[in-house]
């Protein structure tokens, strides 16, 4: 294939432990590739530095040891080719819904014309058409969501790092924007690396999904997943294969959780 | 009302047009009584006032109403009390303005450099607690007894009011969205405009109003202290001349300047934050 877009080379992270003279390893040697237009799940348990690794590939955080590579160029500064989907939508709350997709285009310098027209696509493609000049104050927390995305998708960004995007959001929610989140990202051929903790999640909409285990987190497993698509999230029971998949995860995730103190 | 209606229902039936016309009649008939309601207890201590006058307390100490009314119209129809208020009125504004520009550029220099803020924050800190009425005597020293000590005296209380907001409230905006737009591709002055002076108006607002009767400390007690015009002399003297009647129109005149600056303070708020009042409702009746 070699279309490599990201790479994670042998990376290594302390952070400085409150009170304390030695640093705490996070994270310990992890090592895996993003392919252009795959979508790579990473799942561990909290606190094992799961988001940090988006930091580093958004270029917010040097590792401390190893590197981040994308398209084999080393990332040490802010990278602008990503884009970032965070937790929380984190609208501008000063800024309508249009104004909000809006402002990554403006940043960038693109022109007026284009900037409509692209804006209004973004808006469409999340299904948010008539809530142009809503305040997010004035829009519920998945439209919210749809928001940010859209905010994302407007630059069309070399690959997009989504950090527990639907963490917040309540069960229903949660399913429609997964079966949303499947269509756009198929429509772009969208190149993601999604955080999450949740294994049903990770094997619905990823390609690939990589275990991670408790910190010092080193690399359990990167597991290939085959099911076809379009998958259905509304009932992942019903998708062919996806026990088979599901357990092939939980078999390298169980022994974090059942060992779990730290949570 | 309209929470509860859907988002597209902003515009009405014309069929609807009779009942909402009674609708908006009612809104305006409870909006008048609210007024009303509002006034019954400054009337009431007005009352209250007149007829204690004279009878519980001597009129001497404390005057009138009427007679403050009738001081008030002789000092605007002689035209004696212009050049107080000119005086008075510029010491305000030049003050008010350069407190709150050095407060507002001050606060947001500090809030965004943390190397900045380690050096510069103890000396601010000690300074604030300095209490700035003291230092009227050495600014009539320093300025003269000209306008020019009371805008010093006006503007120092107001820069350390709108400092403090501005400088935490640059430091309150939230890291992620900072990482968010440098990762857009926002550069240092686009980060500034998009997002600190935005995220930090709330608080540069909420500094403005809280200053505006500061502003005012600042000049009446720079005129009490030495001064060749103004409406602080003018009521300083009134006081010393036994004359409470003057004390209180000063002072009635001083509540207009504050009325009319918290109005416009509050125009300026709603134009800038209007998003903050548009929060939890649906569609956008205005």
């Amino acid at each position: 294939m070699g279309d490599r877009v990201l790479a994670f080379e042998a990376i290594g992270q302390d952070f400085p432990a409150p009170g304390q003279r030695t640093n705490i390893r996070v994270l310990d040697g992890i090592n895996f590739e993003v392919d252009r237009g795959k979508f790579v799940a990473v799942i561990g348990p909290s606190g094992c530095g799961k988001s940090t690794l988006l930091q580093m590939a958004a270029g917010l955080l040097m590792p401390t040891r190893g590197a981040v590579r994308h398209r084999g160029r080393k990332v040490s500064t802010i990278n602008t080719e990503v884009g970032f989907v965070p937790q929380q939508a984190q609208l501008f709350p000063w800024k309508t819904l249009a104004e909000n997709v809006e402002l990554p285009l403006l940043l960038r310098g693109v022109a007026a014309d284009e900037r409509r027209e692209r804006v209004a696509n973004a808006i469409g493609s999340v299904g948010l058409e008539g809530f142009e000049q809503h305040f997010p104050s004035q829009l519920s927390g998945g439209m919210q969501k749809r928001g940010s995305i859209a905010r994302t998708l407007v630059y069309r960004p070399d690959i997009i790092l989504m950090d527990e995007p639907f963490g917040a959001l309540d069960a229903q929610t949660r399913m429609v924007m997964q079966s949303d989140l499947q269509t756009l990202s198929m429509e772009a051929g969208a190149t993601i690396v999604f955080v999450t903790h949740d294994i049903t999640e990770a094997v619905l909409l990823a390609d690939h999904v990589v275990v991670l285990s408790q910190r010092p987190s080193r690399l359990l497993a990167n597991i290939p997943i085959d099911l076809p698509r379009p998958r259905n999230t509304f009932e992942p029971f019903r998708n062919l294969g996806f026990e088979a998949a599901y357990d092939a995860v939980w078999t390298e995730f169980r022994s974090q959780i059942d060992t779990g103190h730290v949570h | 009302m309209t929470e509860s209606k859907p988002i597209s229902d902003i515009a009405y039936d014309a069929s609807e047009g009779d009942t909402t016309s009674r609708r908006r009649l009612s809104a305006y008939a409870a909006k008048a009584l609210q007024w009303l309601l509002k006034l019954v207890p400054g009337i009431a201590l007005l009352v209250f006032w007149q007829w204690a006058s004279g009878r519980l307390i001597k009129e001497i100490y404390v005057s009138k109403p009427t007679a403050v009314a009738q001081r008030l119209y002789e000092l605007f129809a002689s035209g004696e009390i212009y050049p107080h208020l000119w005086t008075t009125g510029q010491e305000l504004v030049f003050g008010y303005v350069i407190g709150v520009a050095g407060g507002v550029i001050g606060g947001y220099t500090l809030g965004r450099s943390l190397r900045l803020a380690r050096i510069f924050e103890p000396y601010v800190m000690a300074f604030y607690g300095v209490p700035k009425i003291a230092l009227a005597p050495l600014f009539i020293i320093w300025f003269g007894i000209g306008m020019g000590s009371k805008i010093a005296l006006a503007s120092i209380m107001v820069f350390f009011l709108v400092f403090y907001n501005v400088f935490a409230g640059v430091r309150s905006v939230d890291r992620e969205l900072v990482n968010l737009t440098l990762v857009m591709g926002a550069n240092q002055r686009q980060l500034t405009y998009h997002v600190f002076l935005p995220a930090a108006a709330p608080f540069v607002m909420l500094g403005m109003r809280l200053a505006i009767p500061y502003s005012v400390i600042g000049v009446i007690v720079g005129e009490f202290t030495s001064s060749a015009q103004g409406l602080g002399l003018f009521i300083h003297e009134a006081s010393s001349t036994y004359d409470p009647a003057g004390v209180f129109a000063g002072i009635v005149i001083l509540l207009g300047f504050v009325t009319i600056a918290n109005f416009l303070a509050g125009r300026l708020e709603r134009q800038l934050l209007r998003w903050r009042s548009l929060s939890g409702t649906g569609p956008i009746d205005i």
